[in-house]
């Protein structure tokens, strides 16, 4: 289950966290979330460790903390997404769509004209259709 | 764990715990009996071989029974089941107890002395062999003096048999020869080594079988071989455990690590298989023993693992292995036992990473790109680990109701909290050093709150100000929320009033990342004290802040408010957090001012403060400080405290003075009175012509504890909120002119004041090069008086270039250098040029002259003469310097600048011309030798008249008055007598107008008396005035010169010349002569001839040569009747000088007379005689000429 989605900018700020989780721990995401950033940042940094991964915008398994897994993205224009989730068999190819779906919905998000490039993202289309694209995550549905 | 005070040996130690038989590999033992002399030296080479074999040294053989006395082996126990899994010190028994080898060292002497001692040797034989029941082997060492000691092969086989041994378990043992010890200790290792090998192996394999045969009802037993045997390869865990355990462990001792490893994989494997099955204990102490015992060789496997560079396996196996356990938590009253156990297999394998780091991260990346377990490379970092084991150690130490329930007490909580903050700070240690910032912070945060919990303040906030600072910068404002939310409690509890006000209003301030989520109750754990990050909490976190600095004092902060009420007093800078709450902006509306004007500035507060903020007053400081005003809000009436140093204060006004929410609050005040005397200070320090004021920062009060010191900004490089930016929220401009909200300054620039003084220059017309040329120059004031001024002028080249005298130029005037000079300055206090302070210095082309005092209303002016040597234009410069007000210094000074571009030009241009008298030629013999061109020198006859015309012709724009053009002789005095000039024509009429364009001419005769080829004739002197001046000045009659250039004088060698009357009438006859005079002293040869004319009919020769004697002159004389009436020419004579070879024509012009058709009659007025045609051709001649060259 997918328990939380970010949107970080290319200042590492959050434009965008959703926690999917009844417990009380979305603090605790944002922690996650945030220490994720230290991973991608050295995967950014050291491209060769990243072996195949090179240039691709899907980053893979970030880090594992825990109880989450967390995964990363990473587009042309330095904005990251992170999921984490609780699955402990988690199959690459459903978290590639997933992130491929999230991209489509990110881009058409700040697309609109009233979007001001940079800011945090307040749509409610987005949050719905992020919602939709959590709750079809791992059901083979791309 | 004691160690509370230092954290970090306390954790080091948690690998240590394990007993060292586990931590090492193990070691072959070796037992030495008898012969005690020897077993140093034995014991230490064997630790020193590679393996090291230990030793166990047994003086005599009294004590070899210690092997016998020994439990009944296990293996045999058959169907009992067993007492437990691993046998606790099955491992040290075989590292200390039990030998692989046991070996008997017997002296030679012993062997070959007396039947007592054989005696001897045998019973210990024997004695031995009881022991070797354990199948332990045996060796038998003789040892010897030396080489050359009889021992016979007899007593060596009867000592073999006696001991039941092969002859290669008998060796000799020499001690005295150096080489030969060193060879018999290395025979010894050799064979030990080898023993201990089979040894092992053959109770390893002894394990396998019986595993192999007997029932394995027991799992139990099958670890506990699988680990003899991995061990035997080495280790020991006797009773009741499985054989594969003790398999492994003897495969260990035999360094067959790949073996050893399957087995501690079987045995770990069987264990896992055996939770749920086995009923041997109860339940809760059974999975203790299995976890116990999964740790013991988790732990084996994985410093196998790692030892032999296998790290991504060693990885995977901890995945698995805390994939197995995790779960099992077992008995709820026990979960902390799990938790204690699980986080310890945490710390363990990051401490087994961590020793092994060499092995680890960069070394293997193929290995670990290539693994197909799909690992990251963090987990190949023990600070990952540290991360975790972290939470899991709070999992545990958090539950305070299970502690509770088995009676924790207070001290234990507290170890276990230091324990908890030296991984966290292990931790964080170890995620910097690998530049994880973040990771790193979240590990101090969390330290921070275990810090917190424990009431440590300082430490709490310590770490807490360098996460906030990071979250900070970043934009994770709900991260920086809760870590604002602890400082803030830290704060308060250190009674710390300054922080605590910081923190709030910093946190009344942030933005909320919107989740809507957040609103649930009961989060107060999750978000820390501040609780979640909402509007109402940060209205609730604003009004509580703002009740505090008002005085109010609630419940909670009642221990801040300290009873010496000293105000506080924040600064907020430019890269203050409590920008959000306060941002100022301040903009001057012009960007410049004199003293006396008046401009506005606005000065503007932003809040993000969710309620409004009603503000005390403001006060807005300047640079200088006496332009200092204080804004209070109109509706309430503010109490000042007059204080000393507060002179007296501007105060204004202004409705309202409540900030509210993301709105600038704007207020604009006129500003100026105060500049002049910030002026003066300027001036009077010294500092210059002009200042800028530059508004510093805005003091908001609030309440009369809370004073916040807010830079001031400019609008133009305002820049964003750092955590707003990312916020959707409206913006809006800090001042309502939109320009000035992105040009507008904080300072403004103040000037110098405008003068109050009219300063003119004007010129006639332009200049004229020669004449004095008077500039008027006139000062009125118009508002100032004026002390003691100075003019200064400049005259400067208007083409640029400065200085009025270049290079080239210098050479062709070097006489007066400059083409333009200022001559003088002329004032209406000319006389009064004594007086001490009064400035004179006129040089060429700059000028100062002091200005006397003119009062307000008055008028002063002076005359600039200027004199152009050469045509220029020129830009005059004249600027008034003055004081105002009478001071003691000279600082305050008002500059007052005027130019002018100023033509030079010439009055005249002078053209001169020479001329030979009217039908006279000179045969000059430098004109016949027509010469290099080069030489373009005038030539003149000697002692012969010529005619000088010379010309001026008004090229100025204006008319002027020509008053005579005259030639004079020059400096030089010879030419003076060298020359005759005379004025022909009659005197000078007086002077003339000459309008633009016209020429002017007059002639003049020249007889040259020298006979010289460079004779300077002298210059023309043209004087003139301007019409206008005429009246006014009779000394502004100005000299225009020009030299003429020299002249070649040389004597005539013939002169030919034509006589005839200046007019003729049809059909009467007159004479013309052709008169060739001989100059030379030497005969003259000449060929004429005449040509033929219709309009005349003549007599005389048409042609004819003649000889002419020196000095004397030859007439041709002619009669002719003119046939045809007008303009006639004479028939063309043509003279050649045979000696020259010369032709000396007359020009067609000196041909030509006027033929009236009747004798003319002329009138000349009263006094006139009739000039009869025939008459007085010579005094003609001039004007005649005159006529013609025009």
């Amino acid at each position: 289950m997918i328990v939380c989605v970010a949107v970080v900018g290319h200042q590492n700020n959050p434009l965008y966290l959703q926690s999917f989780t009844e417990a009380d721990d979305a603090l605790k995401l944002h922690h996650i979330v945030h220490c994720s950033l230290d991973v991608i940042e050295e995967r950014v940094n050291n491209p060769k460790k990243s072996g195949p991964t090179l240039n691709e915008t899907f980053l893979g398994l970030l880090y594992p903390t825990e109880n989450y897994k967390v995964y990363g993205y990473l587009t042309n224009t330095k904005v990251k997404f992170i999921l984490v989730t609780t699955d402990l068999e988690v199959r690459d190819a459903d978290v590639r769509s997933f992130f491929r779906r999230f991209h489509a919905a990110y881009v058409d998000a700040v697309s609109n004209p009233f979007h001001v490039p940079g800011k945090k993202i307040n749509s409610k289309t987005f949050a719905a259709r992020v919602s939709s694209i959590v709750k079809t995550f791992g059901s083979g549905a791309a | 764990m004691q160690a509370t005070n230092l954290p970090r040996e306390d954790c080091d130690r948690s690998m240590e715990e394990y007993p060292e038989e586990l931590r090492t590999p193990p070691i072959s033992l070796v037992s030495l009996v008898g012969c005690p002399e020897h077993h140093s030296t034995i014991s230490k080479f064997l630790h020193s071989e590679q393996p090291p074999i230990n030793t166990l040294a047994l003086p005599d053989f009294s004590k070899i029974s210690i092997f016998s006395r020994k439990l009944k082996d296990p293996l045999d126990a058959g169907g009992h089941p067993p007492g437990g899994i691993l046998k606790r010190d099955w491992l040290l028994k075989h590292r200390t107890r039990i030998p692989a080898v046991a070996a008997a060292l017997f002296s030679a002497e012993q062997v070959t002395g007396d039947p007592a001692q054989w005696q001897q040797v045998c019973t210990d034989l024997d004695n031995i062999k009881v022991v070797r029941g354990r199948n332990m082997k045996f060796v038998v060492v003789l040892v010897q003096k030396n080489a050359s000691d009889d021992l016979s092969e007899d007593h060596v086989n009867a000592l073999r048999k006696r001991a039941e041994l092969d002859s290669k378990h008998v060796i000799v043992f020499l001690q005295n020869d150096a080489t030969e010890l060193r060879q018999s200790l290395k025979r010894l290792a050799g064979l030990f080594a080898e023993l201990c090998n089979t040894y092992y192996r053959d109770e390893g394999r002894r394990i396998k079988i019986r595993m192999e045969r007997k029932n394995v009802g027991h799992a139990e037993l099958i670890i506990r071989y699988c680990y003899k045997a991995r061990s035997f390869c080495f280790s020991l865990f006797v009773p009741p455990f499985s054989f594969e355990c003790q398999v492994a462990a003897y495969a260990e001792f035999r360094r067959d690590w790949i073996e050893a490893l399957r087995y501690y994989e079987d045995a770990y494997n069987t264990n896992l298989e055996i939770i749920g099955i086995t009923r041997r204990l109860p339940a809760m102490q059974r999975l203790t023993e299995i976890k116990a015992v999964a740790e013991q060789l988790h732990f084996k496997l994985s410093t196998l693992l790692l030892q032999g560079g296998k790290v991504t396996e060693a990885v995977a196996w901890f995945q698995k292995h805390v994939k197995n356990y995790k779960k099992l938590v077992g008995a709820p009253e026990v979960t902390f036992l799990h938790w204690e156990w699980f986080s310890r297999q945490y710390l363990v394998f990051a401490e087994l990473l961590e020793r092994n780091a060499e092995a680890i991260p960069d070394s293997h990346p193929s290995q670990v790109a290539s693994s197909e377990c799909c690992l990251i490379e963090w987990e190949l970092q023990p600070a990952y680990y540290y991360g975790v084991l972290t939470f899991l150690t709070i999992i545990c130490s958090l539950s305070d109701a299970e502690y509770a329930r088995f009676v924790i007490a207070e001290g234990q909580r507290f170890q276990d909290l230091y324990e908890i903050i030296a991984l966290f700070r292990r931790s964080s240690e170890s995620f910097n050093s690998l530049h994880a910032l973040r990771t790193a912070a979240y590990g101090n945060q969390r330290m921070a709150r275990e810090y917190f919990s424990a009431g440590d303040w300082r430490n709490a906030k310590q770490l807490l100000e360098g996460v906030a600072d990071l979250y900070r910068r970043e934009g994770w404002v709900t991260l920086l929320w809760e870590a604002l939310g602890y400082l803030r409690e830290c704060s308060r509890n250190l009674g710390s009033l300054k922080d605590f006000v910081h923190c709030s209003i910093e946190m009344a301030a942030l933005p909320i990342f919107s989740d809507s989520r957040l609103e649930a109750p009961d989060v107060k754990r999750e978000y820390g004290p501040a609780g979640p990050p909402t509007l109402s909490q940060r209205e609730t976190i604003q009004q509580e802040i703002f009740s505090v600095c008002k005085g109010h004092i609630s419940d909670q902060s009642i221990e801040l408010i300290k009873a010496d009420d000293q105000p506080l007093i924040l600064d907020i800078d430019l890269v203050s957090p409590l920008r959000m709450a306060f941002l100022t902006s301040v903009t001057f509306h012009n960007q410049t001012i004199k003293p006396g004007e008046t401009t506005y500035i606005t000065v503007s507060i932003l809040s993000q403060l969710p309620h409004p903020v009603e503000i005390d007053q403001l006060e807005i400081q300047f640079n200088q400080s006496n332009c200092n005003f204080k804004i209070v809000s109109g509706e309430q009436e503010f109490y000042v405290v007059p204080k000393p140093e507060t002179r007296d204060v501007r105060i204004e006004s202004t409705p309202s003075l409540i900030v509210t929410n993301n709105n600038w609050l704007r207020m604009a005040f006129e500003i100026g009175s105060e500049l002049l005397a910030l002026w003066y200070t300027y001036i009077l320090h010294g500092l210059g012509q002009s200042g800028k004021l530059e508004c510093m920062s805005v003091i908001v009060m609030i309440g009369r504890h809370l004073t916040l010191c807010c830079r001031a900004e400019s609008p133009a490089s305002l820049e964003g909120l750092p955590l707003w930016k990312f916020e959707n929220v409206m913006e809006n401009f800090p001042t309502k002119d939109p320009v000035l909200s992105f040009s507008g300054q904080k300072y403004i620039q103040v000037e110098e004041p405008d003068p109050l003084v009219d300063l003119t220059l004007s010129a006639p017309s332009p200049a004229l090069v020669g004449e004095n040329f008077i500039v008027p120059v006139f000062v009125v004031s118009k508002g100032h008086a004026i002390h003691s001024a100075e003019l200064k002028i400049n005259l400067v080249d208007a083409r640029g270039g400065g200085m009025l005298m270049s290079p080239r130029d210098t050479e062709s005037f070097s006489l007066d250098s400059h083409h333009v000079e200022l001559l003088s300055v002329s004032g209406v206090n000319d006389d009064s040029s004594t007086s001490s302070d009064d400035i004179r210095k006129i040089q060429q082309s700059f000028g100062v002259v002091s200005v006397p005092f003119i009062d307000i209303g008055q008028a002063w002016s002076c005359q600039l003469t200027i004199k152009w040597n050469s045509p220029k234009s020129i830009m005059l410069y004249v600027s008034l310097g003055y004081v105002p007000v009478p001071t003691e210094t000279n600082f305050l000074r008002v500059n007052v600048h005027r130019s002018l571009q100023i033509e030079g030009k010439i009055p005249f241009t002078i053209a001169h011309r020479f001329m030979m008298p009217f039908r006279r030629e000179p045969l000059l013999l430098t004109k016949i030798k027509a010469s290099t061109p080069a030489d373009q020198k005038m030539q003149l006859p000697v002692d012969e008249t010529s005619i000088l015309i010379v010309s001026a012709r008004n090229c100025s724009e204006i008319p002027l008055r020509l008053i005579s053009v005259s030639i004079e002789p020059g400096d030089n005095p010879v030419a003076e007598c060298s020359c005759t000039i005379m004025q022909s024509g009659s005197a000078s009429t007086g002077p003339v107008v000459i309008v633009p364009g016209e020429e002017f001419k007059q002639v003049f005769a020249v007889i040259p008396q020298v006979d010289s080829p460079n004779l300077d004739i002298g210059e023309i002197l043209v004087k003139w005035v301007r019409v206008s001046d005429l009246k006014q000045n009779e000394n502004s009659v100005v000299i225009t010169k020009q030299f003429l250039p020299r002249v070649f004088v040389e004597k005539p060698l013939l002169v030919a010349s034509l006589d005839c009357p200046a007019h003729a009438v049809l059909g009467v006859p007159f004479s013309f002569f052709v008169k060739v005079q001989n100059k030379t002293s030497l005969l003259q040869e000449i060929k004429y001839s005449v040509g033929d004319s219709q309009s005349f009919v003549f007599t005389g020769p048409h042609s004819n040569s003649s000889f002419i004697l020196p000095k004397s002159e030859l007439v041709i004389s002619y009669k002719l009747v003119p046939v045809a009436s007008g303009l006639q020419n004479l028939p063309s004579v043509s003279l050649i000088s045979v000696r020259y070879s010369t032709r000396m024509d007359p020009s067609l012009a000196a041909t030509a007379v006027f033929v009236y058709p009747a004798d003319p009659r002329f009138h000349f007025g009263k006094n006139s005689k009739l000039l009869s045609a025939s008459g007085e051709l010579e005094n003609l001649d001039f004007k005649l000429v005159q006529g013609v060259s025009d």
